[in-house]
């Protein structure tokens, strides 16, 4: 296989896991279901932030953190922002997070997906409301059982090494 | 030394110098759209680009409805039948007399030189999508500027108050919940015919604010817009008192309300949009 060929592969596959990650948040989720939905935009942002840094970045993180914010019927740059200071967390300790298994690798992500979540608490706290309840943090551990799935899914699918030459 | 074709300093900026441009960006959204509301047509793209997107998300859930309803006992619903003949019966009756009230009160109102209330329209519109926003309560409709909608207009559902339009999109539009914090409705107690606020406190509940402590309140009690608003219109029922408390450091009882509409269950609404002729806020 040679290079082009590869990278368009692997173009195809980011935009669509993305694609899907949006698809799924479109879903009439409803009830606890709604409560617990995992961020499936997020994870997949931060998830070709730590595999493909060279291509899923700030830009991307900031443009999905607004479409986040218009399905949420929140305020511009809510989401933007939190989805930023993840990708940076995820950089920052990026040579980190490669060395781990998926249940660890996802036990390390806790703590950046609470973080995230905190800073779209914090921003709409000042922005908007203080929030009705901390129910807000319950998709922190949704998401984290869906990173460990979709590492875990990814290490059984294509060995370890596929994915991280870039 | 540096050979051609390799740098000698990197070009691209660092990540912290980048997360603190896109941070100031995220930034000066939120002041943007808080401040000036200057990102409505954003949201308007957004919205054009996923409709199509959620009304074809909608479709699986659809599909399994109607397998379900194929499936239903034919027993089930010729039991339904005969419970919606006999509902429709004691209704012929009670929209007589309502006709014959309202020709009354027409007449009342004229002989009392009262100006007239406004006629109501009612479009219909189904719930497409429901986010979680933290901070306020609401919900997505499939119907929008488009059908006439505007914001601020009341949506109702068979068993009352809903909310009130907030956005409007070419096809769809955005509601916000009577439950939701900081959302004001005008209501009077029905028994007793005490005004009062009803605002939403989170948690699908509301709270009726400001009643003293001296006020006939009791659980049960059902609360109806009260129109004076010229927003909603008058005598849409609203919530139902669960639990009255006093507190020892306030003048005001504490009310608690369960709101009638099914806020998170029902899937069709009402739109009342009030005949043009009247000025509404």
């Amino acid at each position: 296989m040679n290079v082009a060929t590869r990278k368009a592969g692997s173009w195809r596959r980011i935009l669509g896991s993305l694609a899907l990650a949006v698809l799924l948040e479109q879903l009439p989720w409803a009830g606890w279901a709604l409560a617990l939905r995992p961020d499936f935009v997020l994870v997949g942002v931060l998830f070709w932030t730590l595999h493909q840094p060279a291509r899923i970045g700030f830009a991307t993180a900031f443009f999905l953190g607004l479409l986040a914010d218009f399905q949420d019927g929140a305020v511009f740059g809510q989401h933007a922002i939190a989805y930023v200071i993840g990708v940076y967390l995820v950089l920052f300790l990026r040579l980190r997070l490669l060395q781990f298994d998926p249940s660890r690798q996802a036990a390390q992500l806790f703590p950046i997906l609470l973080t995230v979540q905190l800073g779209v608490l914090l921003v709409g706290w000042l922005a908007v409301n203080p929030p009705t309840s901390l129910a807000v943090l319950l998709p922190v551990m949704s998401s984290t059982v869906l990173w460990f799935l979709v590492a875990l899914f990814v290490r059984l699918w294509h060995g370890k090494s596929l994915l991280d030459q870039a | 030394m540096a050979t051609s074709g390799q740098l000698m300093f990197a070009r691209r900026l660092g990540p912290p110098a980048r997360l603190l441009i896109w941070f100031l960006i995220g930034v000066s959204c939120v002041v943007v759209d808080v401040r000036y509301h200057a990102l409505d047509g954003l949201r308007s793209g957004f919205s054009m680009l996923l409709q199509p997107v959620r009304e074809a998300m909608r479709a699986p859930s659809d599909v399994a409805a109607e397998l379900g309803g194929f499936f239903t006992r034919h027993r089930l619903l010729q039991q339904e039948r005969d419970v919606l003949l006999a509902e429709r019966a004691q209704l012929r009756v009670s929209v007589n007399a309502a006709k014959e009230l309202v020709r009354e009160n027409a007449e009342l109102r004229t002989l009392l030189q009262l100006q007239a209330r406004p006629g109501q329209q009612a479009v219909q519109a189904a719930l497409l999508y429901q986010g979680h926003d933290w901070f306020a309560q609401r919900i997505t409709l499939d119907q929008g500027g488009g059908a006439g909608l505007r914001s601020g207009l009341p949506v109702v559902d068979a068993a009352g108050l809903v909310g009130q339009v907030s956005r409007v999109y070419p096809g769809s539009s955005e509601v916000t919940l009577v439950s939701s914090p900081e959302q004001l409705t005008p209501v009077f107690v029905e028994r007793t015919g005490q005004r009062g606020l009803a605002a939403g406190s989170g948690h699908g509940q509301l709270e009726l604010r400001y009643m003293p402590a001296q006020t006939d309140v009791r659980p049960g009690d059902r609360l109806l817009t009260s129109g004076i608003d010229r927003v909603y219109p008058a005598g849409i029922p609203v919530a139902r008192v669960s639990r009255v408390s006093r507190s020892q450091s306030s003048p005001y009882l504490r009310v608690e309300c369960l709101p009638l509409a099914g806020l998170d269950r029902s899937r069709a609404v009402l739109v009342l949009i009030a005949e043009p002729q009247v000025t509404t806020r």
